[in-house]
């Protein structure tokens, strides 16, 4: 079997057992609970939630955000990044066509990814306070994510074969369920949680909603 | 100064392995969905770390929210998941032992006053709270509570009050009160009501209020009687605070909420009104029910929403040309950032003073006065609070303000020790005193 169609195969494989443990992690969270709330409600939590994914994140809402402007920008182009290395990794799979044009982009976005991410990588092990909240999970499933990007685009200019892009890729789709990237389900949990909490408690979106 | 120091530090305590067992089932036993969630929602961006108070003062990586919580989260996961029981130091797993206890109590009641301000500017809004709060849960179950901290709780649970306010006392202040209205409105009739079944309103208070600051109950009464208002004391309960939600013991701070709901049963009011208290309004309000398991019978509304219900109905007046200082606002976060309550207190001030100024930042996004989280009842921690209070004495005095109004006594006795702490030279007022200040009282124009 070659090599190519023996990492297409894995590469499915890690995909099916990476999308197969976020729903088991996702069911076992879910299984903690929500407690009855008994409280009478202040607010509505749906426009809480709707506060958390819109205006809640914004620069002029989230002061974390605007005192960061660059960390939040190199955050929101590695995993835009990272996003669309994915979707070119389904297209290869799947050999879907891709218009040209739309490779060149999401590839470009992969490469800025990939920049950014070492980036943050550099930032992690060079920033005194960030080593010492850090554990080794949080590098390497940084580099992991890096390396994946950096593939996708070497792969996509003609610089690697397929195989390394795709070990690359199956490394990481197996690392996701085990450690710190799993956030990428669970980052979605917790912000609606988030925004339906101060919802319900009239805080946001504020108190016109009360 | 090595002496000072050795005697606030508190004796040594020894934990068995039984007590670690019942930590670790009470700690788990706290963690819902949203916890479990956010426990893998931290990506340790560090973002977090300018919203603290407490990392603002002092840049230590054990004040950033995401060190303390990922304190709390390290025991999650080395006794609660598979990759934490199998690769420990991979994923930053810890046991939970005498150590780590220690740094818990160091860390998570020491340098957190559960504000919240973490949580709206965490990239994925991680209540660290409801976290730390866990934690603390954790160590109430085995006794590990910083005594100071207990020994208000336990005030509150023995006698009805966290300063063991004999109700004699209680009553000898309410007489002398009594007295004081009935001069200053003269008429000998008016009485401040005590026990009256069958009333519109229960209006409980901070003990600070009777011990320290009286004249604010002077200021309510007066308003409930310009107001026409049908309201009650409790000549028992009367408490507005709740140690127990700093404490982390829900069965204490169930029993004293429920102290509230008992004297508003038994005397049949209509209405809990909660005095000027942050966390008490975010306790009897909000967490009060998830304690005792019980629905809302009743209305539970803070009294800065009565009086700004009294101003926008005509109920009472209030001349701002009375109070010409300027006058600025600090937000308690129990009652803003966790309460709800934002802009009643604004429309307040707005009416009741010539020249209102905001902070900045303001409303949810306030800086915490460092007061919050039982921090002022924790003597040990006494100097970390005051360092962290200087954000919030900077921003004051950026306000030029020579009034700071806060609905909270909590937040008042915090800033009356910022003011001395910073030499802000400002008077430091609760909203009913304001009111109490502009109030035009009923036929002298």
């Amino acid at each position: 079997m070659p090599w190519d169609a023996l990492l297409r195969s894995a590469t499915w494989g890690a995909t099916l057992l990476c999308l197969a443990s976020l729903g088991v992690l996702v069911l076992r969270t879910a299984r903690t609970g929500r407690p009855h709330l008994y409280s009478r409600p202040g607010g509505d939590p749906l426009r809480g939630v709707v506060y958390a994914f819109t205006k809640g994140m914004m620069p002029w809402e989230k002061e974390s955000v605007a005192k960061h402007p660059l960390t939040f920008s190199a955050g929101i182009l590695f995993h835009l990044g990272i996003a669309a290395a994915f979707l070119l990794l389904y297209a290869h799979l799947l050999a879907l066509p891709l218009p040209a044009t739309a490779t060149q982009l999401l590839m470009f976005s992969s490469l800025v990814g990939a920049i950014l991410g070492f980036g943050l990588l550099l930032k992690r092990a060079l920033k005194p306070p960030l080593r010492r909240i850090s554990s080794p999970d949080d590098f390497l499933s940084n580099l992991l994510v890096d390396l994946f990007l950096l593939f996708t685009t070497l792969f996509h200019s003609d610089l690697i074969a397929a195989p390394l892009w795709l070990l690359s890729a199956t490394l990481l789709l197996l690392v996701i369920p085990l450690g710190k990237i799993r956030h990428c389900v669970f980052f979605f949990y917790t912000r609606t949680l988030f925004g339906m909490f101060f919802g319900r408690r009239g805080v946001f979106p504020g108190p016109k909603a009360r | 100064m090595t002496e000072l120091i050795a005697a606030s530090t508190p004796p040594k305590v020894e934990v068995t392995e039984e007590q670690i067992q019942t930590a670790l089932k009470v700690f788990f036993s706290k963690l819902s969905a949203a916890e479990v969630s956010a426990a893998q929602s931290c990506v340790r961006c560090g973002l977090c770390a300018d919203s603290c108070h407490y990392h603002l003062s002092d840049a230590e990586t054990a004040s950033m929210p995401t060190y303390k919580l990922n304190l709390a989260l390290a025991v999650f996961k080395r006794h609660f998941t598979w990759m934490g029981l199998i690769f420990p130091g991979f994923v930053g797993a810890k046991k939970l032992d005498q150590a780590m206890l220690e740094e818990w109590v160091d860390t998570l009641y020491g340098r957190c006053s559960m504000c919240g301000r973490c949580t709206i500017n965490c990239t994925s809004g991680i209540n660290i709270p409801a976290i730390v709060r866990a934690a603390r849960s954790a160590m109430a179950a085995i006794g590990m509570v910083p005594k100071e901290l207990q020994s208000t709780v336990n005030a509150a649970v023995e006698s009805g009050n966290n300063m063991a306010i004999p109700q004699a006392d209680w009553l000898d202040t309410l007489s002398w009160i009594e007295e004081e209205l009935q001069a200053e409105m003269g008429d000998e009739t008016i009485k401040i009501p005590i026990d009256q079944p069958g009333k519109r309103l229960l209006y409980t208070v901070n003990p600070r209020e009777p011990k320290f600051y009286p004249l604010s109950l002077l200021a309510a009464a007066k308003i409930f009687h310009a107001a026409g208002e049908s309201w009650t004391f409790s000549s028992q309960f009367y408490d507005v605070t709740n140690y127990g939600l700093f404490s982390g013991d829900d069965a204490h701070a169930g029993l004293i909420s429920g102290h509230l709901q008992e004297a508003r049963k038994k005397l049949g009011a209509e209405i809990l009104v909660l005095g000027e208290c942050g966390h008490g309004y975010s306790a009897n309000r909000w967490d009060a029910a998830q304690w005792n398991r019980e629905e809302q019978d009743a209305p539970i509304l803070s009294v800065i929403e009565i009086l700004h219900q009294y101003l926008s109905q005509g109920r009472i007046r209030v001349n701002p040309q009375l109070i010409q200082k300027r006058v600025t606002l600090h937000d308690p976060c129990n009652l803003v950032r966790h309460g709800g309550i934002i802009e009643e207190q604004r429309d307040i001030l707005k009416l009741a003073v010539s020249d209102f100024v905001e902070m900045i930042p303001n409303r949810q996004k306030n800086f915490c006065c460092g007061g919050g989280g039982g921090q002022l009842s924790m003597t040990r921690f006494s100097k970390r609070r005051l360092a962290a209070g200087k954000v919030k004495a900077d921003q004051i005095r950026s306000t030029s303000a020579k009034v700071v109004v806060t609905p909270c006594h909590n937040c008042v006795d915090q800033l009356s020790e910022l003011n001395r702490e910073y030499k802000l030279g400002v008077e430091i007022k609760s909203i009913v005193e304001i009111v109490g200040d502009a109030l035009v009282l009923p036929g002298k124009g």
